[in-house]
Parts: C-alpha cells; sequence; structure tokens
C-alpha cells in the first residue's frame, strides 16, 4: 500500500496563490519495483472527507501554443484511472485541444509547442515530452472522433487495421482479437454476419459503434471521445453513453462534450474549462449538485450572460 | 398573474421560459409566505382581542393557502420535468417543495388558533387565556417574527438572516414551558377550566410549532443558498 | 417588381416564379445547344476522316511499311512506333508523377519554397509542346546520348504530361476526407502507412483520370518528337521487345530510331500527290480510334475502382 499524501480542502487547479493544493504522488518518485499506479487524496463533498484516487495520468502544468497564441494554460488534472473524466465547457474553452494532447494529433499541424507534463502511468512516461515518439503515444491512446470516420472497407478490415499495424498477420488471432473488439463495443451481434460488407453500409450509430471497436482492438490504456455523440439520434447516443458506462472497468475514459446533461449522466469526474484554464475539477455529482465556483454555477444552470 | 417571459430574465437564464418559470416560482413561494404570516398574525388578535370577525376571516382564508400549496408543488415538479435544472436551480425546486409544506401547516396552525378565538367568543371560559396572556403576546410576537423573518430570507435569498432564525428556536420554547407552568398552577388550583385550560395549551403548542415551521423553512433557505443540509442538526444545548 | 417583404401574395410569387424558371429553361437549352454543337463538329469531322480514307482501309494498312506508292503506303511502323513511346511515357509520368504529388500533399511542410514549386508545376502545364523538344533535342539526344530513339521521345513527352498527372492526382488525394487520415493516425499509423493504405487506394480513380488525360494529350504530339528527330520514312521495325532466347526481355528497342502516327500523317498531307490525302485521312482515324481505345480502358479501370467506394 503506498503512503498517501495530505491535500488540503478540495481538489482546485493548482494556482499559487490558493491555500488548497493538489500534490501528486509521482513527485515522490515510487520505486521501480512498487507496481501499481499512485494515489492522490481528494477532498470531496462538503463533510471533506478525504478519497483517495488512483491515477492513470498526471497533467500537470500543461500549457499549450498554436505559434503565439497559448491556448492551453497551467492545466492541471489528474485524470483517474478507470473511471470516466468529463471535459465541459462553452465553445473555444479548450478543451478538445486539451483532449488532442493526451494522443498528439497537434503533432500533425505545424507550428504548434507543449510546455509542462502529461504522465502516464505505471510507467512515468510523459506523454508531450520532446523526446517521446508521438506514434508510439498514438499506438497506447486510443481516440474516437466527433463525426463517424470508419475506413471505406469493410467491417472486419475496420477493426483488425491497427492490429495490421502492430505487426498481427495471423488470421485467426485477428478474428478473434476482432470479435473481442466488437463485443467490447456492443457491436457483435449485429455485424458477426457482415463482417465482409462495407462498414460505410452501417447506421451513424453503428458506425461509431464500429469506431469505438476499432479504437479498443489495439487495448489502448486510455480512450479519448471528441463530442462522440453529437452527430447521432437520441436513441444511438443512449447506446453509446451506456457502452462508455461499461467500458469504464476496461479503460480509462476522458470525454469531451458540449451536452451537460450527458457530462452528468455519464461521467465519475468533471472538469469545467473556460478560455484554456481549468476553473473547477471534482466528482461529477458535486458539480452538478453544487458546484464550488460561481463561473461553474452559472455555466452548468444556463446563465451564460 | 401577468407573463414573466416578456421582461427581462431576472435570473439571468438565457433560456426565457425556464428564467420566467423560476421567477414565478419564488413569487408564489414568497406570496404564499405573505399570506401565511397575515393568518398567523390575525388568528393571534382574533384570540388576544376577542374578535370573531377576525377569526372567521382566517377560517375563509384557509382555501387560499391550500390553493397556493398546489399551484406551487406542481411548478416545482413542471420545472424539474422540462427544463433540467442543476446546482442552486435543482435545490430551489426541491425547497420550494419542502417549504410549501411548512407553509401549509402554518396555515393549519393559524386555522386552529382562530377556531379557538371563534370558541372563546362564542362563551368559552377566558380565564386561562387572561392568566397566560402576556406569555402568549410574548409567543405570538416571537414567533411571527421568526416566521416573517424566515419568509424575508426567502425572497431575498439570505442565508445568514435565515442562519439567525434557526437560533432563536431555543427562546421560544422557555416561553412555552413557561406559560406552561403558569396554566398548569392554574389548572391545579380550580378544576373548572380543564377544558379551556387544554384548549389554551393547544393554542401555546400551535404557536411552538408555528416557529418550528419557521424554522425549517429557514433550514431550507440555508440549502439553497449553500448546499448545506441543516436538518436534525444537534444545537449545544439539548433541544426540548 | 418591388414587394414589401411581409406582404407577397401567392399570385406574385407565382409571376415572379415563372420569370426565374423561364431564366433556368433558357440555360438549359443554350447548354444544350451547345453540346451538340460541340458533339455535332467532332461528329462531322470523324466521318469525313473516314470518308476520305475509306479506300485505304483494310489490313494491308495496317501492316505495310511506308512507300512511295499511296496504295501501297501503310502504318505498320507508325502505330508501332506510337504505342511503344506510350508504353514509355506512361512508364516515366506515372509514378514519377504520382509520387510527386504525394510528396507535395502529403509531406512537403507548408513554406516558401513549396509554394513556389506548386506554382511551377501548373505553368510548366501551359509552356509550348516546341520548348519541351528543344529542351530535350539538347539534353536527351545530345548531352545524355540517348540518340534520337524511342526512349528520348518517350521521355519527351513524359516530361510534357507530367504536370497533368501531378494536378490531378493532387486534386485525388485532396479529395480523400481528413476525418480517414486522422481516423489512420489516431490508431498509431505513420504518414506513409496512412498514404499507403488509405489516401492512395482511395485516389486510384483520379489517378487514372490524370493518366488518360496525359497520354490522350501525348499520343497526338507533332511538335516535340519531329524536334528530336523522328523519321518519316522508315520501312523497319524497331527491335522486338520479347526474344526466343535467353533473357527473353531485351531493351534494345528503347534505343532504336522510329517514327509515329502523327509523323506518317504529317509527312502524307504535305506530299503533292492528292493519293497520300486519303492516307493521311485513314491514318488520322486510326489514330482517333487509338485514343479511344486508350481512354476506355482507363475508365473501364477507373469504373471498377469506383464501385468500391464512396464516401
Amino acid at each position: 500500500m503506498q503512503p498517501m499524501t495530505e491535500a488540503h480542502g478540495a481538489v482546485r487547479a493548482a494556482r499559487p496563490a490558493q491555500e488548497s493544493a493538489l500534490s501528486n504522488e509521482s513527485s515522490a518518485k515510487p520505486s521501480a519495483t512498487s507496481g501499481g499506479t499512485p494515489r492522490i487524496t481528494v477532498a470531496v463533498d462538503d463533510t471533506r472527507q478525504m478519497r483517495a484516487l488512483n491515477v492513470k495520468a498526471a497533467v500537470d502544468n500543461l500549457n499549450f501554443y498554436y505559434g503565439t497564441h497559448r491556448a492551453l494554460k497551467n492545466l492541471t488534472i489528474p485524470i483517474a484511472d478507470k473511471q470516466v473524466t468529463a471535459l465541459i465547457g462553452p465553445s473555444g474553452c479548450g478543451k478538445s485541444t486539451f483532449l488532442r494532447c493526451f494522443n498528439r494529433m497537434h503533432d500533425l499541424q505545424p507550428n504548434t509547442r507543449y510546455e509542462g507534463s502529461i504522465t502516464l502511468h505505471p510507467d512515468n512516461l510523459n506523454l508531450v515530452g520532446p523526446g517521446v515518439d508521438p506514434i508510439e503515444v498514438r499506438m497506447r491512446i486510443g481516440m474516437v472522433f466527433q463525426k463517424p470516420n470508419p475506413f471505406p472497407k469493410s467491417i472486419f478490415e475496420n477493426v483488425a487495421y491497427g492490429l495490421r499495424l502492430r505487426g498481427l498477420r495471423n488470421r485467426a488471432t485477428l478474428a478473434e482479437e476482432v470479435e473481442k473488439a466488437l463485443r467490447g463495443a456492443a457491436l457483435w451481434d449485429e455485424a458477426k454476419d457482415r463482417l465482409q460488407d462495407s462498414a460505410l453500409a452501417l447506421s451513424g450509430g453503428q458506425m461509431q459503434r464500429l469506431c469505438i471497436a476499432r479504437a479498443l482492438a489495439t487495448t489502448p490504456e486510455i480512450l479519448l471521445f471528441d463530442e462522440p455523440t453529437s452527430a447521432l439520434d437520441p436513441i444511438a447516443t443512449a447506446k453509446i453513453e451506456e457502452l462508455i458506462s461499461t467500458l469504464r472497468d476496461q479503460v480509462t475514459v476522458l470525454i469531451v462534450t458540449h451536452n451537460m446533461q450527458q457530462a452528468a449522466r455519464v461521467s465519475d469526474y468533471t472538469a469545467f474549462m473556460y478560455l484554456g484554464e481549468l476553473i473547477e475539477f471534482d466528482e461529477a455529482a458535486k458539480i452538478f449538485t453544487n458546484p464550488n465556483k460561481k463561473a461553474t454555477e452559472d455555466y452548468i444552470t444556463g446563465r451564460y450572460g | 398573474m401577468p407573463s414573466l417571459i416578456d421582461s427581462d430574465p431576472v435570473e439571468g437564464h438565457t433560456a426565457r421560459s425556464f428564467d420566467a418559470a423560476l421567477s414565478e416560482l419564488r413569487l408564489h413561494l414568497v406570496s404564499m409566505g405573505g399570506l401565511a404570516i397575515d393568518q398567523v398574525a390575525t388568528a393571534v388578535r382574533a384570540l388576544l382581542e376577542g374578535d370573531d370577525a377576525l377569526a372567521r376571516l382566517v377560517l375563509s382564508r384557509e382555501s387560499m393557502i391550500n390553493d397556493f400549496e398546489r399551484t406551487i408543488d406542481r411548478e416545482a415538479f413542471r420545472l424539474i420535468a422540462l427544463h433540467q435544472p442543476v446546482a442552486g436551480d435543482l435545490r430551489m425546486a426541491k425547497a420550494a417543495s419542502r417549504i410549501v409544506v411548512e407553509l401549509e401547516r402554518v396555515g393549519d396552525e393559524a386555522k386552529k388558533i382562530a377556531r379557538f378565538a371563534s370558541r372563546l367568543a362564542g362563551g368559552e371560559p377566558q380565564g386561562p387565556v387572561r392568566a397566560v396572556a402576556r406569555f402568549l403576546r410574548n409567543m405570538a410576537d416571537l414567533t411571527a417574527g421568526m416566521l416573517r423573518e424566515a419568509v424575508r430570507a426567502l425572497d431575498e435569498a439570505d442565508p445568514e438572516l435565515a442562519r439567525g432564525v434557526t437560533g432563536r428556536d431555543a427562546e421560544l420554547d422557555e416561553e412555552f414551558a413557561a406559560a406552561l407552568r403558569q396554566l398548569l398552577t392554574l389548572a391545579m388550583q380550580d378544576q373548572r377550566f380543564l377544558g379551556a385550560t387544554i384548549d389554551t395549551v393547544f393554542a401555546l403548542k400551535g404557536m411552538e410549532r408555528i416557529g418550528d415551521h419557521a424554522k425549517n423553512i429557514a433550514e431550507q433557505v440555508v440549502f439553497v443558498a449553500s448546499g448545506e443540509d441543516m436538518r436534525h442538526m444537534k444545537k449545544g444545548a439539548d433541544a426540548g | 417588381m418591388s414587394v414589401s417583404a411581409a406582404t407577397v401574395s401567392p399570385e406574385q410569387l407565382r409571376s415572379g416564379l415563372t420569370r426565374r424558371k423561364l431564366m433556368d429553361q433558357i440555360f438549359v437549352v443554350a447548354g444544350l445547344a451547345v453540346m451538340l454543337g460541340c458533339l455535332a463538329i467532332l461528329a462531322v469531322l470523324f466521318i469525313d476522316l473516314v470518308r476520305d480514307g475509306a479506300p485505304r482501309f483494310g489490313w494491308d494498312f495496317l501492316t505495310n511499311f511506308a512507300s512511295r506508292r499511296a496504295e501501297k503506303a501503310g502504318i505498320l511502323a507508325a502505330w508501332v512506333g506510337t504505342s511503344l513511346i506510350m508504353l514509355v511515357t506512361a512508364v516515366c509520368a506515372v509514378p514519377v508523377g504520382v509520387m510527386a504529388a504525394i510528396y507535395l500533399e502529403e509531406y512537403a511542410p507548408k513554406n516558401w519554397f513549396t509554394a513556389v514549386v506548386e506554382i511551377n508545376v501548373t505553368n510548366l502545364a501551359g509552356v509550348p509542346s516546341i520548348v519541351y523538344g528543344l529542351l530535350a533535342l539538347g539534353l536527351l539526344v545530345h548531352q545524355l546520348e540517348l540518340g534520337q530513339s524511342i526512349l528520348a521521345a518517350g521521355l519527351t513527352l513524359a516530361l510534357l504530361i507530367l504536370p497533368i498527372v501531378i494536378v490531378a492526382t493532387r486534386e485525388s488525394i485532396r479529395s480523400v476526407p481528413n476525418a480517414i487520415r486522422e481516423a489512420a493516425y489516431g490508431l498509431g499509423a505513420t504518414r506513409w502507412e496512412v498514404t499507403k493504405d488509405h489516401v492512395l487506394p482511395y485516389s486510384t480513380g483520379g489517378i487514372l483520370t490524370g493518366m488518360i488525360l496525359g497520354l490522350s494529350r501525348a499520343i497526338g504530339e507533332t511538335a516535340p518528337i519531329i524536334t528530336i528527330g523522328a523519321l518519316s520514312f522508315i520501312a523497319f521495325l524497331p527491335d522486338a521487345p520479347i526474344k526466343s532466347e535467353f533473357p527473353f526481355v531485351s531493351f534494345q528497342w528503347l534505343h532504336d530510331p522510329f517514327t509515329a502516327m502523327p509523323i506518317q500523317m504529317f509527312n502524307w498531307v504535305s506530299r503533292p500527290d492528292q493519293a497520300f490525302q486519303s492516307n493521311a485521312a485513314a491514318a488520322g482515324a486510326i489514330l482517333l480510334c487509338m485514343t479511344l481505345a486508350m481512354n476506355g480502358v482507363a475508365i473501364f479501370i477507373r469504373y471498377r475502382f469506383r464501385k468500391k467506394i464512396n464516401w
């Protein structure tokens, strides 16, 4: 059992002026032999009970620049292991920008720069570190996009592509992994009889589940969702939300959503961002019943001003 | 009631219909509170001055209180169903349903006091009432004051004022205990007025209960403001 | 007519609508007329050619070499030469053009240098073909000592159609939605894997279109190949590419002198003898057929590819 570091007060964005601080176990340098993810303590609800949080990725003072424009400002957030963390905020607050830092998608654009760190546990890899290969990062972190974007290939080939990239050639193993991924995405029953059919013949909701299966096939450590249901109808949305809930046990989920009710339904922890900064981070139940910051309350109750 | 949708959003929501619904809810709550205060004050005056006309006025307005209860409860319910409120707005909707129950019971207590006042005016012995008139007056002032402040705290969304109300319960209980002792003494001395004495005890108890309801309302105001649930919290000295 | 914004009666709507639809109809008619007119002109030209060349059509025409006697003159050397030149052109222009386009679209950083390159590629398409001929004469024929050969002709024409292939390929690559690339990158693919597995397969249609456009232009180009020295009176074929003994494939034919269809036609047309005019016309008709056949094959291949993919 790793020693827990006491933290005063509830979790806030780490600003030097504030008395409450988020302290991260990784600064204590866990020894190589002690496996597992580090724990930090988070004070939640008004009775100030301490509850421990297993951390999968620790974001520490992350800044991100498009050219000279600073899009993300000093973000410090713990991403809980095997939990769903939601990012909410108005348009332009940087939540998608933040999400794309996790799998280095910004590296595909010229003139982008990261400062600070996102430390992935258990091997303490800094995802945005200058010496870290973005391709390696993308092989460990999966992403599901806003508009379903399956490849114009068969359903089987879509799911198998990630595995082929990793050198898996054996037909039998591929078939097994594809089935596992499709089951994990709640699409197996609908797809098992038409694996060789074109993926583009599926409905919107099925396509999105296929994209989830495609991302799951490579057993990612973190699964990123960028507004996954904004292009779908309510029933498809409900199915995907239910799927995300079940995925919780297998993989850490980070989801960006502009639909607050979705964040309330689906997430364990919610972070509210505004203009590139973290305003508040806490358990979802706390944020939606009694948030600490007035800005958060104004946003979630619809008082945009 | 004029429509609030055409005016500027009072509560600040971008969605006007939501804003109007919330404003209307608050308005109705405060109106019901005002009516309840008035019922209590009038009933007590009827009792102390032996005015049967005032007593009948209280009895006739009882149905308005009940109408308010149904209306406000329905409005709160629809607010939740149609606008999916969260945080402060959700606490307001929840609290409105609870406050309405307290105010309805206040109205009930006022009705019982008014009925007692009617009976006194109609010939019931007035001895016991006169004996504890001073206590009755004090308790009436205290309790009406608590109720008035609780409703004002609700109107102005002032949790500090509300916290003040929750602390005054003890004083009311002391007055009640003293009045009770007085009545007991009287009853032991002269058994002719037993019936009237018992009625007077009930009237005193009713006022004590009104104070309790005022405290509950204040607790809800604190809940709306800060999410803190003050119900059933023990104070330093054991509350009677 | 002016109507107030809020109160337009149905009758007013209707009358305005009739006038607007009239403009629609006029354009349809005009467009149709123009298109039919162009087709008619083409048809007339073709029919004229066929009529003039009618006396010459026959197996002999296709298998005879050139001769001083019009009736005996055939286009064997010419159409073999044209075919071989087209082969070389295609083999040289398409891979180079496609790779250049891939580099420009997927790999090149967006800086001033790339912009300059892009502008110049499109400009190259407008360079007169005779200039290519001069370039080829100096560089390929003399400097690189390729001589007046099929290889030189093929390379010259490849240079000529390179911009067309590059532009068509680029347009086709651009039409691949970025979402597909993002999905592939998200799974951990390298840039080459994204290009090889997703971008190229889906842009094959456009690449083939570019190839069709380019080769159709090249097949009729006369100026550059005259400049580098196509002969007009050839009584032999280039060395056969398939041999009966080891190594069974020979590249000697690349270095042989040659002639081509446009050359042969030009030569016959300029002769005073009226009889040769029919030869020229017949050759022209056959050249048209060759072009159409080439296009037809490419269109067929494109159709087969396109059936499998739709966004």
